[in-house]
């Protein structure tokens, strides 16, 4: 999968061309930490996101990540499978439609549903998720680039 | 009997730390108001980001992500070239999402606490080289309520302040309490 020997992705990607509709992309995994749901990087002036205590008065189990990671999650996969394509044109369409809650195991997948040929190549169409360890759907969306 | 969680039951915490939790979070709670009202459909706001080295490292690192293209910044090297298929080190493609929330609102007035982002469609347009100024112009487009519940939608686009090369752009929507 590297091709440098210092764990950067393919700089291709791993679809090809020849990548068939139907195929299943293995994603990241992710713990849901408490100390990076906390991070300054995510503003800290939600505390939805770090305080168990202002989580439950808002009503919610636990506190929640927030979109934006498993955003970057399902970017990680992406960037894994279409390399430097998914800097140049690509399309990502992310629904949170449940939350990822503190300590859960998130996982990201993707399946390639439509390869639509282009001038110079195929535009690839992936259906993209991230889900727990119960298979409880989190984020789902789609992901278009071209190979 | 308070019978809820507490503030330590995710991470150890000492007294000390306990109690300036809670008076950090009540001083967020004081002055905020929902997003709904803090936003008009027209709005449009802009500010530039300089988007660092280490600014990149502390959102690739929140996410657990080690790619090595998007290092500007090494331990031990400090400041570098940094290398990617693009040739120097370049910023992840999501990265400039998550700061669109900085220009969706008034950062000058309190954050609405208690708004999600619940829906995002992003176009990934080119690489953007780690140390790049961009400008990121947000117009909100759309009020709505659906299943009772009321959003509020935006268009955004990132460009480089020095080129005006467009990098990205996005629709995204905010649940509002």
């Amino acid at each position: 999968m590297t091709a440098t020997g210092n764990g950067a992705p393919a700089p291709a990607g791993l679809i090809t061309r020849d990548t068939p509709v139907g195929y299943e992309l293995t994603g990241v995994k992710k713990k849901a930490v408490i100390q990076l749901m906390g991070s300054r990087l995510w503003g800290r002036f939600n505390p939805n996101h770090w305080d168990p205590v202002y989580a439950a008065e808002t009503g919610l189990k636990a506190p929640i990540q927030t979109g934006e990671m498993s955003t970057a999650y399902l970017s990680e996969m992406c960037v894994n499978y279409f390399g430097r394509n998914f800097f140049t044109g690509a399309r990502m369409v992310c629904k949170y439609v449940n939350s990822a809650y503190a300590n859960e195991v998130i996982t990201t997948h993707g399946v390639v549903r439509e390869k639509t040929p282009t001038d110079d190549g195929y535009r690839f169409k992936v259906e993209i998720w991230a889900q727990n360890d119960e298979g409880e759907k989190k984020t789902v969306g789609w992901v278009e680039a071209d190979v | 009997m308070y019978e809820g969680p507490a503030t330590d039951d995710l991470r150890p915490m000492t007294e000390i730390q306990i109690r300036q939790t809670r008076e950090f979070v009540a001083s967020l709670s004081q002055k905020s108001q929902a997003y709904w009202d803090m936003v008009s459909v027209g709005d449009e706001l802009s500010r530039e980001l300089h988007l660092t080295p280490e600014l990149v490292i502390l959102y690739a690192d929140a996410v657990e992500d080690y790619n090595p293209w998007y290092e500007g910044w090494l331990m031990n090297t400090w400041h570098k070239q940094g290398e990617s298929p693009f040739g120097g080190a370049i910023v992840p493609p999501m990265l400039v999402s998550h700061f669109v929330l900085s220009v969706q609102f008034d950062h000058t007035r309190p954050f609405a606490v208690g708004s999600i982002h619940t829906y995002h469609d992003s176009r990934i347009l080119a690489p953007i080289p780690v140390g790049a100024t961009v400008r990121i112009h947000t117009r909100a487009i759309e009020k709505f309520v659906k299943r009772e519940r009321r959003y509020v939608r935006h268009e955004a686009t990132v460009t480089d302040v020095s080129t005006g090369t467009l990098y990205f752009t996005e629709i995204r929507d905010i649940l509002s309490r």
